[in-house]
């Protein structure tokens, strides 16, 4: 609990000074050119920003502690709220795009495995090149072109929310998750093939062998369940990187997500926003750590934690 | 096998989605319009910010001024129904009656007197409060009638009573202007989901007979410009009032389901060079630059073609606007004599310093680097983010000197030319002899006069080159066919809907 204390401390004090050694002024970007020295002065006033720096950190930590992270420059409305009406958007579409991930990459890494230096790994292996080579914006794009602009299946984007019904909704995140995973599909797929190849070489699944059980019975309890342990980690890892990427389908299918908000909040120089989401996606791949850390516990009982 | 089962589910939940698409593509209604725009206003008030992407949503939609600027560029009277001065020191304004607020209240003159006085207050520090200084006093004589006079002849005071910062709200809404603004217009503005979209709903009890036309608008903010082509051609949004490049115009254009309108605007794409700095103090080395500059070339690369040449700090929709462009043509060959004459016969090396955000201003660089190089002038492109480039290039005070020896943007605002006469603006040009014609050209209200005064202010930018005028950016805005009462040209920064709908 300590260590998770102090990281969330330093991520935050990091965030804080960051954004301030930015070049750029939050009331400049305002103002814009057709804006007066006067006007920008006006800002910078409003916002507390001619305050010494410790004094601006103090206080900002001192209110996030009791759960008020400021109010966004842009928007003049509280961050948390801002958060919290973006975690709509940007969970379920980590979610599904983790969902998809998982779904995918582990068959497919357990079918590369399997069939080893044969046509069915070469193929999944070039299937996950591609994955990998491919940006996510890009796959966005053609995502887009093909089943929007082509075919007229789904929008190009937006989001209308869950108000409209929850198959609308998760409808029109559908094309973003799937971009979005993509790339984690392929690293995923190949963090499977190997770690499943390694665990086939082991001397326990050779005597699972020879006691007769059936193959399938050896791949799922015997191979693939002590695999899981490497196959976690990494998925680990990416459900945060997934949150990273969302940045950019956020953006290129224009869904009001907490990637976009943080996009635009650090071309505006919204520094409470941008303090804000950082800090909280912080928390989150934190909490993600000590997830994956907890389930090591249950796929291998041998592993405790005092 | 469970992997199987997972994978029906998938199946069932994919078509199951494919099933729904079809319900769903016919979403527009004809009295509705998606209009996509690039960035989003940081705030919605008028009077606190001077943001164009503000002026895009509120202005003359939600809010309006006593004089309106036409979709021509002429002033009309608006929630002033007319005026009369003598002397042009006092101003009369008569009001329209029966004009009524979003919040069902009668606009009256005690309205017009606190948005004014609270404009020229510097507590309230307006954005434009320079624009309000010449008022003395705003005198309420019954409830719509008001006067106001000046302390001296200010030959621009019609057009500041026209601009965005002089919309008039009422009074007991002043606190909410930046999140819930309250006006006269056509449109009031109904939802603001931050960072994705606003929806403005028709003012049903609007004084203009029979506008708007459309019952509900949405802005869609979209700044990826593939993003914002992929939205109009997917059919998910219906006008692209800024975001198009010129790239893409041409393919649109062949494409039937749309209509690109192509127009003028104010906004003069720059070359800026720091008149402070060496060489640039030297004005031989200014009009090399100039005359180093193939700018038809430059229009061709960058823009495609559209826009118009400029030579001078005036655009084509001014009413004062003289082509001087020819004054100081290509001509290498003299711009080498130039350099030489100079000091410089092997030319100098200098960056320049663009933001890509606005991308024609790396474009137009990239052509201008080729042209410098023929020379002589050694050119490097340094690329900065929008913020950096405003703390760093435009530099306002606090910010002592501007760094940067070359940059280019577009300088959207009409009447602009007072730039080039404030000696601390970021081209850091000081001539006296400017500032006292555009001082003359401030307090001359006679017509004529007043032209003349700035046919001669763009001769002497053309001739001085505190920059180089490269063109006028061109307004692209793409629509679906059936959109009409789009304004073609941009007199000045708005998005004017009240007029548009859809052609049965």
């Amino acid at each position: 609990m300590a260590t998770l204390a102090v990281t969330l401390l330093l991520v935050s004090l990091l965030v804080f000074l960051v954004v301030r050694v930015l070049p750029g002024d939050p009331a400049l970007v305002i103002v814009g050119i057709e804006g007066s020295a006067e006007a920008a002065e006006r800002i910078r006033e409003s916002l507390g920003l001619n305050r010494p720096l410790i004094v601006q950190y103090g206080d900002w930590v001192g209110r996030a502690l009791r759960g008020d992270l400021g109010k966004s420059i842009q928007y003049d409305v509280p961050v948390a709220g801002l958060i919290a009406s973006r975690l709509p958007v940007t969970l379920p579409l980590t979610l599904m795009a983790a969902g998809f991930m998982a779904l995918a990459a582990v068959p497919v890494g357990l079918f590369a495995a399997t069939h080893q230096r044969r046509w069915g790994d070469y193929l999944a292996m070039a299937l996950s090149q591609v994955g990998v080579a491919v940006p996510a914006f890009w796959a966005g794009l053609l995502l887009i072109l093909l089943f929007a602009v082509k075919l007229g299946w789904f929008k190009s984007g937006g989001f209308d929310g869950w108000g409209q019904g929850a198959l609308p909704a998760l409808k029109s995140l559908l094309l973003p998750a799937v971009a979005l995973g993509l790339f984690q599909f392929a690293v995923l797929a190949r963090t499977t093939r190997s770690a499943v190849l390694e665990v086939l070489r082991e001397e326990y699944v050779r005597t699972a062998r020879a006691k007769g059980l059936a193959e399938r019975a050896v791949l799922f309890r015997h191979a693939l369940r002590n695999a899981m342990i490497p196959i976690l980690t990494v998925a680990g890892i990416q459900l945060g990187q997934l949150m990273a990427g969302s940045i950019v389908l956020e953006s290129v299918f224009y869904l009001p997500g907490l990637g976009r908000l943080a996009i635009g909040a650090i071309s505006a120089r919204d520094l409470p926003v941008v303090q804000g989401v950082v800090l909280f996606v912080a928390c989150v791949i934190v909490t993600i750590n000590v997830a994956v850390d907890l389930l090591y516990g249950v796929l291998d009982p041998r592993i405790r934690y005092e | 096998m469970r992997i199987g089962k997972l994978a029906r589910v998938t199946l069932a939940i994919a078509l199951a989605l494919a099933f729904e698409a079809a319900g769903v593509t016919a979403q527009t209604a004809p009295a509705t319009l998606v209009v996509q725009v690039s960035t989003e206003p940081p705030g919605l008030d008028l009077t606190t910010s001077p943001a164009s992407a503000i002026a895009g949503v509120v202005f003359d939609n939600v809010q309006e001024g006593l004089i309106k600027i036409d979709r021509t560029g002429k002033m009309i009277p608006w929630l002033a129904e007319r005026w009369y001065t003598t002397d042009s020191r006092n101003y009369t304004f008569f009001l329209r009656r029966n004009v009524r607020f979003h919040n069902g209240r009668e606009m009256r003159a005690a309205d017009v007197k606190f948005a004014l006085d609270r404009a020229v207050n510097p507590e309230t520090k307006h954005p434009y409060r320079t624009q309000y200084e010449a008022i003395q006093d705003v005198i309420v004589k019954d409830d719509y009638t008001i006067t106001v006079s000046l302390k001296k002849l200010d030959a621009t005071f019609l057009y500041t009573l026209a601009r965005q910062g002089s919309v008039i709200y009422p009074r007991e809404a002043v606190d909410s202007l930046k999140t819930q603004p309250l006006g006269t217009g056509p449109f009031t503005v109904s939802e603001w989901v931050r960072g994705d979209r606003i929806v403005l709903v028709k003012n049903k009890d609007y004084w203009g007979k029979g506008l708007p036309r459309l019952d509900k608008v949405t802005y869609r903010f979209i700044a990826d410009p593939n993003a914002a082509l992929a939205a109009l051609k997917a059919g998910d949004v219906d006008v692209s009032a800024f975001g198009i490049g010129p790239e893409s115009v041409d393919e649109l254009k062949k494409d039937a389901r749309f209509q690109v309108i192509v127009g003028d605007t104010t906004n003069d794409v720059t070359l800026s060079m720091n008149n402070s700095k060496k060489p640039f103090t030297d004005k031989r080395v200014r009009l090399a630059v100039t005359h180093a500059i193939n700018k038809d070339e430059v229009l061709k690369g960058a823009m495609f073609g559209y826009g118009k040449i400029l030579g001078s700090n005036v655009d084509p929709l001014n009413p004062y606007y003289v082509d001087v462009s020819k004054r100081v043509p290509y001509d290498p060959a003299k711009a080498k004599k130039l350099l030489a004459e100079a000091g410089y016969p092997n030319g100098f090396d200098v960056t320049f310093r663009v933001a890509p955000q606005y991308l024609y201003t790396v474009r137009s660089a990239e052509i201008i680097t080729s042209q410098f190089a023929k020379v002589g002038i050694r050119a490097k492109i340094e690329q900065i983010e929008w913020p950096t480039w405003l703390s760093q290039v435009f530099c306002l005070a606090p910010c002592q000197n501007p760094d940067y020896e070359m940059s280019i943007i577009g300088h959207a605002e009409a009447w602009d030319i007072a730039n080039f006469a404030n000696p601390k603006y970021y081209f850091r040009w000081d001539n006296a002899d400017f500032q006292k014609l555009f001082a003359e050209s401030q307090i001359t209200v006679d017509d004529t006069k007043r032209r003349d005064l700035y046919v001669k202010m763009q001769q002497m930018l053309a001739d001085e080159a505190p920059a180089v005028w490269l063109y006028m950016h061109p307004r692209l805005m793409v629509a679906k066919k059936g959109v009409t009462g789009l304004w073609k040209d941009l007199p000045l920064l708005v998005l004017d809907l009240s007029e548009v709908s859809w052609q049965k």
